[in-house]
């Protein structure tokens, strides 16, 4: 399997042009609209937003009884996952492991994360291991034995999506189910490790996955308040609460930058002129990454000037929540076909897992019924995410500005980093049409 | 609203309303690249309710060597419910298998290898060497 993203049986058509220039369109009028309709004072409350659950509700979600067993659930199923790759059929289209690591966990936790919040905080089966180890090796789970410096923020996180965006989309083997099992089991490891160092506030910043779904889940109505408790909430106070950090600018620019390596290795521009081979792969995905970090780099350009900052003036970071959205609209435009098509082999191979010839689910020897969904849904679904998520940016960056400045210095700052969500969702849709 | 504000949001408000009510469409080509062949663009937009069974259909010719694909590796257009012949001829044994349709093709040296089935299924799907992993095209079934 060749597919850039290394598993699946069918990519998607480019999108109609007129529907491209739609979406292309919209993303710059909106930013227009965005600017000139210019609220001088903040809107959005941030984490002290929010309406609380019922009580009864809450205390089923923060007790930790139900999330050790979903965490023990999450645990199994890695624990079969690495299983059925190591020792499941050999060929990656009868192996459930790179089917339902790529599509049901990789792509999966996009909608899950966007309905229900932050689940991967909940269902880290790592966190498990880590107390349980954490305990047998008499250390304490919350500190470890080193702290890690406010500093390093959230740069381990980028390095871990990096890593896993390399596997996914460069590494020649990365459809393999033995390579995915081997993975896995050295993400664990690592993650793991770390955190019997420094506590289990690594997953918080380390944990790519953790980090994924955190971000993400800001975009859910379901969030926890400043004060602990669980809440009902807009998500643009949600996204509000992100608090800037260091390294939050690298896991944006990584998923961002990952997602657009993809769409343009799958145009026929590319495979047609750029030479294959996994070292080109990786000077290109590296580009990718750099590309989408010198244009939000750009455009946040006015917060490092000279004239304006001041001490304590805000930087870059305080605006990388605002590439959030983009960074799902990008997401759900690639892999949603992937998720409700190829997302079905997941149940397929799920049947006989051992490549024994059982028929556990009564779906063995069935094929991916392709018509569940048609193209011109898939094409609307994904120009809809991309404009989408640029409106969602566009209307958090523009509150952030009139936050952190008086109105006028707001408008300025809004130019250079509207012109740069233009130009990422542009591009994307570039990408969704050229495919 | 600001009298500037207001002109700032309805101007391109109004370019967006002209461009959309002409509703004329861009050059299909625009943005493709080089890396497509020539097509011929589908005549019926809507899916055709039953596959035609005439013989003609669409021939693609596809060929590896030396370790490489003869021609590059090409962007195949496919209007959708043709009947598509595949064939193919390589230097070394190795098996054909186009994704999504499932279907698989032994090639042997010196002989042409051929598979007929109808594209029924929309998309992209990649044709490709199971041994060496080499992309042979890319059908778009559209």
């Amino acid at each position: 399997m060749v597919l850039a993203h290394g598993i699946g049986t069918r990519a998607d058509l480019p999108v109609p042009s007129t529907l491209a220039a739609l979406g292309a369109g919209l993303a710059v009028v909106i930013s227009f609209v965005v600017l000139g309709t210019l609220w001088r004072r903040p809107r959005f409350t941030g984490g002290s937003a929010g309406r609380p659950l019922p009580t009864g509700l809450r205390r089923v979600f923060d007790s930790p009884v139900p999330r050790i067993g979903l965490r023990l659930v999450t645990l199994v199923a890695a624990g079969l996952l690495v299983v059925i790759g190591l020792v499941g059929p050999d060929s990656t289209a009868l192996n459930l492991a790179p089917w339902a690591f790529y599509i049901t966990f990789w792509v999966g936790l996009v909608p899950a994360s966007l309905l229900l919040g932050p689940v991967w905080r909940v269902l880290n089966p790592l966190r498990l291991v880590h107390a349980v180890l954490a305990r047998a090796l008499r250390l304490d789970p919350a500190t470890g034995r080193a702290t890690l410096p406010e500093a390093v923020g959230y740069w381990p996180a980028a390095a871990s999506i990096a890593g896993f965006a390399w596997f996914e989309l460069v590494y020649p083997a990365r459809a393999e189910p033995t390579d995915v099992a081997v993975f896995v089991i050295g993400y664990a490891v690592v993650h793991t490790g770390a955190a019997l160092v420094f506590g289990n506030r690594w997953f918080e910043r380390g944990d790519g996955f953790e980090v994924y779904s955190s971000l993400l889940g800001a975009l859910a109505p379901l969030g926890r308040r400043d004060d602990g408790r669980l809440v009902l909430r807009n998500p643009f106070d949600s996204l509000e609460a992100i608090r800037p950090a260091p390294g939050l600018v690298g896991v944006v620019v990584v998923l961002v930058g990952s997602t657009a390596y993809d769409g343009l290795a799958r145009t026929g521009w590319w495979q047609a002129n750029v030479p294959t081979g996994a070292v080109n792969a990786t000077l290109a995905l590296g580009c990718a990454g750099l590309l989408i970090g010198v244009i939000y780099l750009l455009g946040t350009w006015s917060l490092v000037t000279p004239g304006g900052r001041g001490e304590g003036a805000p930087g870059p970071g305080a605006f990388a929540h605002t590439i959030v959205p983009i960074a799902a609209g990008y997401a759900i435009a690639h892999y949603f076909s992937l998720l409700v098509l190829d997302g079905q082999q997941v149940v397929i191979l799920a049947s006989d897992p051992l490549g024994t010839g059982a028929d556990l689910l009564g779906t063995a020897g069935r094929v991916i019924d392709y018509t569940v969904i048609g193209t011109t849904t898939i094409a609307l679904v994904q120009i809809g995410a991309i404009v989408a998520g640029h409106v969602v940016a566009a209307v958090s960056a523009h509150d952030r500005a009139v936050r952190l400045f008086p109105p006028g210095v707001a408008l300025r700052t809004q130019y250079p980093l509207l012109a740069a969500m233009v130009t990422l969702s542009v591009g994307a849709v570039g990408l969704v049409f050229a495919a | 609203m600001h009298l500037a504000a207001r002109r700032l949001v309805l101007f391109p408000l109004l370019v967006a309303a002209l461009v959309g009510g002409c509703g004329t469409e861009p050059a299909p080509g625009a943005g493709a690249g080089a890396g497509r062949t020539s097509a011929t663009p589908a005549a019926t937009p809507t899916t055709p309710t039953a596959v035609p069974s005439a013989p003609a259909g669409r021939t693609v010719r596809l060929g590896y060597a030396g370790g490489e694909v003869t021609g590059g590796t090409q962007r195949v257009p496919v209007p959708l419910g043709e009947r598509v012949t595949l064939v193919v001829t390589g230097d070394v044994v190795d098996e054909v298998h186009v994704h999504g349709y499932d279907s698989y093709l032994d090639v042997t040296p010196g002989a042409d290898a051929m598979i007929t089935f109808p594209a029924d299924i929309p998309g992209v799907f990649e044709v490709e060497m199971h041994d060496s992993g080499l992309l042979l095209a890319q059908l778009e079934v559209s």
